[in-house]
């Protein structure tokens, strides 16, 4: 049946997921950690203004965390793939009974899926202590961070297989984690970036970087429906899906032209 | 380092702390110190893993020098790794008392060792390689977080009592306080009266780390049973 491909891979990615359980609670032991003993003192050290208008780091930095978390597990996936890429474990994939578009949608997806099904733990801490959305505003918030979550595994499968070493696609992920975690509202809120940008204290690239980078349109877009800052804006949806899109298709179209070039 | 360009300065603006971003910098280098220290028991497990092992059993060096060398060359080249970052940290903080900074130099090596002998000692202890992995992510969590190496100690007490007990005892908390002592960072929140205690707190957990991984090194490294 056309589209069981598919499936068959997600099924193979997320029984490989489960291999690495001892990893995902050392994760999530420092994901928690960041937020109850960081976030907290951070809390406790927060310049007034920007508190009040905030509203408290903990709860600021809350929805951070989920996609934090939504991001790391989400990029697993071009680990394994590029550990098989080395080992020329995909020869035996390509020899699957599946077309290569399905071979390939199938991994992006289940990248996505993975790092969603890590991500809900999180994301429920944060609705347990921010209180929970409307029903409407659940949905598009699972919506949205499925799309990051795919954005991410397409990301991380593209620079699997375009890097031939482990090395190389460790720096590159260092590269990549750093700039976007960093130049974005994950662990501060935008305006005080865009405030830096405008007093020239900060390159206007990387605000700009920061402005369009879809782990601040989906934190922001969280907090927008459980905090009073930010104010809710469709850009945010935007952002996040056109990122989604583009790797998506940038990850299929690498993973089925380079992988059969080896 | 663009952990140091991008989150310390503008976290730098986010809190109420002055001189945060020096504080932060410096903080930084003796993470950096701490997670690269670590990895010496990484390279035990995949020494295991491919049968290097029975090699390094077979050289002419008694057990207690193979872990001692270990030690300090875990503890080595993480310092070398972490050199440009102290480097930075340097610049950006600017004037130094030599002779404080001999001091906090000496006592960030001491620390690289061990951190090196304790990853070496829970390494050999539980000889899984997942059970290492899971231990040292939630000891990584722990340790760094609840130390002075991103803030100060009067706030971490003022946040939780608990918090601010466990961080003073912390060898992550003498270790960075030694450093900004020896850089001579100059800021309410981070007076050091006396650097001799933290000093000696960093020589016990170097003597006892150490020490404690020669023992169980000598114990517990034949007889196989790597998972």
């Amino acid at each position: 049946m056309r589209g069981m491909g598919i499936v068959r891979m997600m099924e193979h990615d997320f029984r490989n997921f489960f291999r690495y359980k001892w990893w995902l609670v050392g994760l999530i032991s420092m994901n928690l950690a960041d937020l109850f003993i960081m976030a907290i003192v951070y809390n406790n050290m927060l310049d007034k203004t920007i508190s009040a208008e905030i509203g408290g780091y903990f709860k600021f930095f809350a929805p951070g965390l989920a996609v934090t978390g939504l991001f790391a597990s989400a990029f697993m996936i071009g680990r394994e793939i590029n550990m098989e890429r080395r080992r020329e474990v995909h020869h035996y994939m390509l020899s699957l009974p599946m077309t290569r578009f399905e071979l390939a949608m199938g991994r992006v997806l289940s990248g996505g899926l993975r790092g969603m099904f890590y991500m809900s733990p999180l994301l429920a801490t944060c609705f347990i202590f921010l209180g929970l959305p409307s029903f409407g505003q659940l949905l598009l918030i699972l919506l949205v961070l499925f799309f990051l979550a795919t954005g991410i595994s397409g990301l991380s499968i593209a620079i699997a297989v375009s890097t031939s070493s482990l090395e190389k696609f460790i720096t590159a992920r260092g590269l990549v984690y750093y700039t976007l975690f960093f130049c974005s509202s994950v662990f501060y809120p935008l305006s005080l970036i865009q405030e830096l940008g405008a007093t020239g204290r900060f390159p206007s690239f990387l605000v700009t970087l920061a402005e369009i980078n879809p782990l601040s349109s989906a934190s922001d877009m969280i907090r927008s429906f459980l905090l009073p800052y930010p104010t809710f804006s469709w850009t945010m949806v935007i952002n996040v899906v056109i990122f989604s899109v583009v790797f998506t298709f940038c990850a299929v179209f690498a993973y089925m032209k380079i992988i059969e070039r080896h | 380092m663009s952990q140091i360009a991008l989150f310390g300065l503008i976290a730098s603006r986010l809190v109420s702390v002055p001189n945060y971003f020096q504080y932060y910098v410096s903080g930084l280098s003796v993470m950096t110190l701490y997670s690269a220290a670590v990895f010496i028991g990484f390279d035990i497990y995949e020494e295991a893993e491919h049968g290097v092992f029975e090699y390094l059993l077979s050289l002419p060096v008694t057990r207690r020098q193979l872990v001692l060398g270990r030690s300090i060359g875990g503890g080595l080249r993480a310092f070398i790794y972490v050199g440009p970052l102290i480097g930075v940290s340097l610049y950006v903080i600017g004037a130094i008392n030599p002779l404080n900074f001999l001091v906090a130099l000496f006592s960030l090596f001491l620390f690289a060792f061990g951190v090196s002998g304790l990853s070496i000692t829970i390494a050999v202890m539980i000889k899984s390689s997942d059970r290492f992995d899971i231990l040292m992510g939630i000891l990584d969590a722990l340790i760094v977080r609840l130390s002075t190496a991103m803030y100060p100690l009067a706030i971490v007490q003022a946040s939780n009592p608990v918090y601010g007990w466990l961080t003073n005892f912390n060898p992550v908390t003498f270790v960075a306080d030694l450093f900004r002592w020896g850089t001579g960072i100059d800021s309410a929140y981070f007076l050091l009266d006396n650097p001799l205690l933290p000093l000696l707190g960093v020589v016990a957990f170097f003597s006892f780390f150490t020490f404690l991984g020669v023992i169980i090194y000598e114990r517990r490294i034949e007889g196989g049973g790597w998972q």
